[in-house]
């Protein structure tokens, strides 16, 4: 049996320092170790009803079981989706409880053409959910059935083509096309993926290119011809081709990528959440039930692709080049 | 009997008997449609974890429930308070209103209740009967075109504006200028945003439509005692039913009214992004025109009141139409509705009638069950809620005010929106002082941006041609119709003032 130290002066300070110092550090602890106590709400960047909406319900509905709490989506769309993005960085608390839901391909393209009223680096994606190549199709009534009556269409005449946003990764997948065919392409910014299927549906345009998810969605609507990237669907994109396959070109990749991002400074100042954040965000990848929750929100599995902090900046930065390069074009400049 | 009619009626009757979600439903949807800044599509994310809980049958139905009685619930305060609850329901107080201040609130509710359950019933079934032909509308109303549909809307602030041209094209300037605040639809170049990051994608308009109307008002009535006549006050001492079959009487006796403004609804709703604000002005519009009293709207006309209500309840049913046959949501409500049938496993476009027959008749069916069922849950009502304007205005002013204040902030929760609601409610106060017609600034501001959008698309696809306006049949046969519609009034009235002075 150990003998208890005298109580003095010295000890009686040591200890209460102690305690007090647990004391303070209590609720910080606790709600470190308690994160998330409540709801988190997400700004979405775009109109509710569409494929970011269908993709987020989706993911979500598995992620809030490994995450232990709720997410509350806010739309928050216009000018390209700049609205949200402003009002994320310049309204929401940097506290890990308020996250954005972008897409980084058209999204980041925008900034490539007018810069934010924030710095760009004072948030970051973390959380990769898919990626999705852009496709070029037609309505299921257009006279354009194939991707040899576009080219030789666009020979002739101008073609109106409709795109959600003219900074989109599609929309630079169509420019590239023209450069190499010699076909007049038009781009007609329909705001957003439901005009950009109607408008190519009911003829307001001659054809439209958009995300290849919401292409699929729009069902047999339509018709896919060409895919800006690899084909990774097969029938559910009408077999179109890879436009390097169809052209012998070596272009990258045009995508588009749902991802989720946070305010560096929560990064900085909430490790710990973070940390929370990025590994649940893991494990939802990992649980076989998000393929099913997929297919049923309509979102296409094949797309599902994780990527952490790494590949998601690698993505921004690549989107940020392409969007200077093809600058002059997307601005009317 | 076809396939088509066993399913038809085998799905009526399936509808009815889910009687106990639809009529509490519809008391759900009269109370988010009359508060404004709620609607049946922000109700609808609200309660969507509910309704992906409930089996496919039960969520349709209540969905769509929902969407009807929020459509109508709009009308109520529209009438009542000068407060329009949505876009929707911006043409309704134009004729509701001043007969509320005449004391016939009770008799303007149960005209629209009827006008709005038989447009929307009308519609359903002409949207069951016709729906393939229906769907092709939006093969043919393209950006052009669209633009001459826009201009039959504004084209009423010169309507409005007849007592005084003058003030009444400025108002009417003023409302396009402002509503031409946001980014531009082309390259997203803010204009006129003053910095305000609120303002980027334009002026939201439920702070417009509340501080125009509501707030403006309640500045206004806050002078007088009560928003009635004295008159109109005594006659409603003793209140009885007789007001409400008096209002069903006057709407049913003017059914063919009911039946073609109702039938602009339905094609407007049909077009993908087209919606009830537009259809409301283009009816009212086009009501007015065709009038033999065109000078008795804005004064409590009972058309001036049927026509906007049975056109908004058209477009309900018109939105389904696009989003069943084509998969393309004919509006807000109608996308948030392919989500949460999307996440039922049910595929909606050209193959829907063919692997869920039910599923899409069953829509349409819930709609016409709902109608029906609202026909005899709120006309009575009409009695009570009519009672609202006996309130004296020291204590109905103030709630009008908080009211909308909190309406202005719902749907995006942007404090900004409650201070813009408040500016808007000087202008309109400053406006109605100095004769200015805040429905001509309203029309501006609603139909502006629209009008914009489809312009400088037509002018992006045609390279900045302007002759691209009447490059298209129908387009040009639309200019024609437009041109009758404003040139014949002025005709006719010319014509009846001759013959006055020759009688005299």
């Amino acid at each position: 049996m150990t003998k208890g130290q005298p109580i003095n002066r010295r000890n009686f300070l040591r200890t209460g320092t102690a305690v007090s110092g647990i004391a303070l550090a209590a609720p910080t602890l606790l709600r470190a170790s308690s994160y998330p106590d409540r709801n988190i709400n997400v700004v979405i960047p775009t109109r509710e009803g569409g494929g970011a909406d269908r993709n987020f319900r989706a993911f979500t509905s598995i992620w809030k079981e490994k995450l232990g709490t709720d997410f509350e989506p806010g739309f928050f769309p216009g000018a390209s989706g700049r609205v949200g993005y402003e009002i994320y960085m310049g309204k929401n608390e940097p506290d890990a409880y308020n996250l954005i839901f972008g897409n980084m391909g058209p999204e980041v393209l925008n900034w490539a053409m007018q810069e934010p009223s924030f710095d760009i680096d004072d948030y970051l994606y973390f959380g990769r959910v898919d990626t999705d190549p852009g496709a070029l199709f037609v309505g299921a009534e257009s006279p354009l059935q194939t991707l040899d009556d576009v080219i030789a269409e666009g020979k002739k005449r101008r073609l109106n083509v409709g795109t959600s946003r003219m900074a989109h990764p599609a929309s630079i997948g169509l420019l590239s096309l023209g450069e190499a065919t010699g076909a007049d392409f038009n781009l007609i910014p329909l705001s957003g993926g439901k005009n950009t299927v109607a408008g190519a549906v009911t003829g307001e345009v001659d054809f439209s290119v958009l995300t290849s998810g919401s292409v699929i969605a729009a069902g047999d609507s339509v018709k896919t011809l060409l895919v800006f990237g690899e084909n990774r669907v097969g029938e559910a994109l009408d077999n179109a081709p890879d436009i390097n396959d169809a052209f012998d070109l070596d272009l990258p990749e045009m995508l588009s990528s749902r991802a989720f991002g946070i305010h560096q400074k929560a990064v900085d100042d909430y490790p710990d959440r973070f940390e929370v954040l990025t590994r649940t965000f893991k494990e939802t990848f990992e649980d076989e039930r998000l393929l099913t929750a997929y297919v049923e929100g309509r979102g296409t599995p094949e797309y599902l692709n994780y990527g952490g902090i790494e590949e998601c900046a690698e993505f921004k930065a690549a989107m940020l080049e392409l969007g200077a390069r093809f600058k002059p074009l997307l601005t009317g400049a | 009997m076809g396939e088509t009619g066993t399913i038809l009626v085998e799905v009526f009757f399936q509808t009815i008997s889910y009687w106990w979600v639809i009529i509490p439903t519809i008391f759900l949807g009269l109370i988010v449609g009359g508060v404004p800044g709620f609607s049946a599509a922000n109700t609808i994310i609200i309660l969507m974890p509910l309704t992906l809980a409930m089996d496919l049958e039960t969520g349709l139905i209540f969905m769509v429930s929902l969407y009807c009685a929020a459509r109508m619930g709009a009308g109520i305060p529209a009438i009542l308070v000068n407060i329009p609850g949505t876009a929707g329901a911006a043409a309704t107080p134009l004729d509701g209103y001043p007969m509320t201040k005449q004391g016939r609130g009770q008799q303007a509710l149960a005209m629209t209740f009827v006008a709005s359950s038989l447009g929307g019933l009308l519609t359903t079934v002409i949207a069951l009967a016709t729906m393939p032909v229906l769907a092709r509308v939006g093969f043919y109303m393209h950006s052009v075109e669209m633009i001459v549909v826009m201009l039959f809307g504004i084209s009423l602030i010169a309507s409005i504006a007849a007592q005084d041209m003058v003030k009444g094209l400025i108002a009417g300037f003023l409302g396009l200028m402002i509503g031409s605040i946001g980014t531009d639809v082309v390259y997203a170049t803010p204009r006129a945003t003053f910095g305000f990051l609120e303002l980027y994608d334009g002026i939201p308009l439920i702070p417009a439509l509340v501080g125009l109307f509501a707030v403006s008002e309640a500045f206004v009535i806050i002078e007088k005692r009560l928003i009635i006549t004295d008159d109109a006050r005594k006659a409603m001492a003793t209140p009885s039913w007789h007001a409400t079959f008096e209002g069903a009487s006057i709407a049913l006796k003017r059914w063919w009214h009911i039946a073609w403004t109702s039938v602009i609804g339905l094609i407007i709703g049909v077009i993908p992004g087209a919606g009830a604000s537009i259809a409301s002005f283009v009816a009212y519009q086009q009501s007015r025109s065709f009038s033999k009293t065109p000078e008795a709207y804005g004064t409590g006309h009972p058309e001036g009141l049927i026509a906007p209500e049975s056109a908004n309840n058209g477009v309900t049913s018109g939105t389904l139409v696009p989003l069943l046959v084509l998969g393309i949501p004919g509006g807000a409500t109608a996308a948030i509705m392919l989500v949460v049938m999307q996440f039922h496993g049910v595929s909606f476009g050209p193959s829907l009638f063919e692997n869920n027959p039910k599923v899409g008749y069953g829509m349409f069916m819930a709609m016409a069950v709902s109608y029906l069922f609202m026909m005899f849950t709120i006309l009575p009502l009409s009695r009570y809620m009519s009672r609202v304007t006996t309130v004296p205005t020291i204590y109905l002013a103030p709630m009008i005010i908080s009211f909308t204040l909190v309406g202005a902030f719902v749907p995006r929760e942007y404090m900004f929106d409650m201070y813009l609601a408040l500016a808007f409610g000087v202008l309109g106060y400053v406006a109605r002082r100095t004769g200015y017609h805040v429905a001509a600034i309203l029309i501006g501001v609603i139909l502006g941006p629209l009008l914009e959008r489809y312009f400088l698309w037509s002018l992006k696809k045609s390279d900045g041609d302007i002759m691209v306006l009447f490059s298209s049949t129908l387009g040009n046969v639309l200019w024609v119709c437009l041109a009758l519609s404003i040139v014949l009034p002025i005709w006719f009235e010319t014509r009846r003032k001759r013959r006055e002075i020759v009688i005299q």
